[in-house]
């Protein structure tokens, strides 16, 4: 359980770098990948799912105001559940599916934002310096955000998908490892055409 | 613009996107960045602070690396406005301010998408997939096989994580330099690169090693003669070469990639377990 919260903490961390902070690429699969794993104590386990986020997101870019499902949520969830003796091909599945829901929920928060922008405006316009204040609770909000969202999804999924994990049945984890292994080659094939010059 | 404000400005964006919101943007990220420029020039003159910042506070966006060519223009901008003597010379200032504001973070978003987001991230990626393999990290495997040291593990994610950083903080840094110094028919220093050429040149060479790299992952499975045709090569060549097939052909449909293993995980449980 202490390496479900260190990475869970990290995780968070890490996720500011995606939009909020720096944008020094600590929140890329490849990066936050490792790092988590070492968490974990599996360092190549992380790193493969580093690679694998990668490449299976590589296909989105947070355009205009599009947002991309988060590599670093997707990291965080997969070694957070790995870390609760869960397989890495489903850790690797509900950590996709959190990052579908975390980019969902995001929009939602960044929706609900403006209003407590126009708040923070009118105190700016009073004392200007407030500027300082205004983006560090913003930063502290957004990690807090983050901690949540990743503690609740792997609180929610981790120990009662462990129990059911002894139910199993044996083609269904074989199913697990098919779909996990098909991952970099579908990736691959998607570089290729990332390179085009035409690409979205 | 001295050494030390030119690197408050470099250190406070990288919080352009703070807050970023719907509504506004980076509105809260700019005023940010902008604030310690601001209160310099504006220092013998508090009282028109809160109204400039407001300025800043309105609707802008762009991509986060390419935003230093509109702090540098911005800031340019602002020297000339607080100098204005006269109120319609400072209404003409201000409508340049505003269109130089808008017109450049377009610019600059259109091209920092395509060449951080579209192709140096794919390409640094790149980089550290051919590094990985070279040393022995085979991540086409559940299990993958061999000990490595923390050199070999990290060395390849680093690689890239200085690559990527290395041009995106040397375009940061000299965005600003460049815009600042820059004169309007130089597009704020926009035109001093040649952006498309970079771009081009980088996706060729991506290309080009996608493929080695696809050829390398089948040789990886062909390489080893007494599997071959085996009952696992061809179950595997068959996975591979139907998701690679799969991958391609949604790429023209337009179906992002997670859904296609979503689509996959769903459709190995359902036939496993009928």
């Amino acid at each position: 359980m202490t390496a479900f919260l260190g990475i869970c903490l990290l995780g968070a961390l890490l996720e500011l770098d995606t939009t909020y902070a720096f944008q020094l690429t600590f929140s890329r699969g490849i990066i936050a990948g490792p790092l988590l794993g070492l968490l974990a104590g599996d360092v190549l386990t992380g790193l493969q799912v580093g690679v694998f986020t990668e490449l299976l997101f590589i296909d989105i870019n947070p355009l205009g105001g599009m947002l991309p499902p988060s590599a670093a949520v997707c990291c965080t969830l997969s070694m957070a559940l790995y870390a609760l003796n869960i397989p890495i091909y489903f850790a690797f599945f509900f950590g996709v599916i959190g990052s579908i829901l975390f980019s969902v929920c995001e929009i939602f928060v960044r929706k609900r934002r403006g209003n407590w922008i126009v708040h923070e405006e009118q105190k700016i316009h009073q004392r200007p310096s407030r500027m300082n204040q205004t983006v560090i609770r913003a930063l502290g909000m957004s990690f807090a955000g983050n901690l949540l969202f990743v503690l609740i999804v792997g609180l929610a999924i981790g120990p009662s998908f462990v129990k059911l994990l002894a139910h199993l049945p044996e083609q269904l984890q074989l199913a697990g490892r098919f779909a996990y292994m098909a991952v970099p080659w579908i990736g691959l094939a998607t570089l290729i055409s990332a390179f085009r010059l035409k690409t979205r | 613009m001295n050494f030390t404000m030119h690197l408050r400005l470099f250190l406070r964006s990288l919080f352009i996107q703070t807050g970023w919101n719907f509504t506004k943007y980076q509105n809260i990220g700019l005023a940010f960045t902008m604030y310690p420029f601001l209160r310099r020039i504006y220092q013998h003159d508090p009282e028109a602070l809160p109204s400039v910042v407001d300025r800043y506070l309105e609707n802008f966006n762009t991509q986060p690396m390419m935003a230093s060519f509109c702090l540098g223009a911005l800031a340019r901008q602002e020297e000339r406005l607080a100098q204005t003597k006269t109120l319609a010379a400072y209404k003409e200032r201000l409508s340049e301010w505003n269109g130089i504001k808008r017109s450049l973070s377009i610019t600059s978003a259109s091209i920092g998408d395509r060449l951080f987001w579209g192709t140096l991230k794919p390409f640094t990626l790149l980089l550290a997939l051919c590094i990985w393999l070279l040393v022995g990290i085979n991540f086409f495997e559940i299990e993958i096989p061999g000990t490595f040291t923390r050199w070999e593990l990290f060395g390849a994610a680093a690689a890239a994580f200085l690559a990527f950083n290395a041009i995106a903080l040397f375009v940061k840094w000299q965005g600003i330099t460049l815009s600042y110094h820059a004169v309007n028919n130089g597009c704020f220093g926009l035109t001093k690169f040649d952006w498309n050429k970079t771009i081009y040149n980088a996706k060729r060479i991506g290309i080009l090693i996608s493929v080695v790299l696809l050829l390398w992952g089948v040789y990886y499975f062909v390489h080893d003669l007494e599997e071959f045709l085996g009952v696992q090569f061809i179950t595997r060549a068959v996975l591979v070469l139907f998701f690679v097939s799969i991958s391609l052909m949604t790429r023209d449909l337009r179906i992002p990639n997670m859904y296609v293993y979503i689509a996959a995980m769903l459709a190995f449980s359902l036939v496993s377990l009928f």
